[in-house]
């Protein structure tokens, strides 16, 4: 298996095993915060798209190193996986950080 | 200008959610504290990773797109503010679908005031 795919996907489970086993902030369980993932992932579509378009990449990869499935606007699979755990691990972070500013 | 596109994306995903701030009330940006704790964490591991993910080639960046300040090992500094800005982003959306759907925004007081 390729480098990033896998590193995306151990992202992805450990960004889930840290909400569901050490910080339970609950976010999982909040349509708010599915409804928001839902429209991160619609915006990203044309970010990410731009940065990795294969017509004029600003962010190259090597083809070895990923798995080369490019479902939507050149976007490779990994990047919704790697995604995914970026913007949720900081959702996490900030439902445990409420109130610092009280 | 070419230089200039993966820095002029970021500004533009900054510029069109700081709407969200207000009309919304997503109160992000003046939260200091709390935002700063929440980027910390994924901002050290995530740039961790691109430092690594630079220097042993799985991704690179193109010097026609990017201003060329590049850190050791090749990530180019435009990352450092892309783990900044796509989670900022993120957490104006999400606290801008909580107050919607809690009826608590700007436009639901302006439409109240008018209904009063």
């Amino acid at each position: 298996m390729p480098i990033y795919p896998v590193l995306a996907l151990i992202a992805a489970a450990l960004v889930v095993g840290l909400e569901l086993c050490v910080l339970r902030t609950g976010v999982f369980r909040r349509p708010a915060y599915w409804i928001a993932m839902v429209i991160v992932f619609a915006f990203m579509i044309p970010v990410d798209g731009w940065l990795t378009k294969l017509s004029a990449p600003i962010v190259i990869y090597r083809d070895a190193d990923t798995s080369g499935w490019r479902p939507v606007w050149d976007i490779l699979g990994e990047e919704f996986v790697y995604a995914f755990a970026l913007v949720t691990l900081v959702i996490i972070a900030w439902e445990r950080a409420a109130g610092a500013d009280e | 200008m070419d230089h200039f596109q993966y820095v002029g994306l970021l500004a533009f995903c900054l510029l069109l959610t700081l709407p969200l701030e207000f009309v919304f009330e997503a109160r992000v940006w003046r939260r200091p504290k709390r935002l700063a704790r929440a980027l910390t964490p994924a901002f050290v591991v995530f740039v961790l990773w691109d430092l690594w993910a630079s220097a042993s080639g799985t991704w690179d960046f193109d010097d026609r797109y990017t201003i060329g300040l590049r850190l050791p090992g090749g990530m180019a500094v435009e990352e450092l503010a892309f783990f900044l800005v796509i989670p900022i982003c993120a957490l104006l959306t999400l606290e801008s679908v909580r107050n919607v759907m809690a009826g608590r925004t700007r436009l639901h007081r302006a439409r109240d005031r008018v209904a009063a």
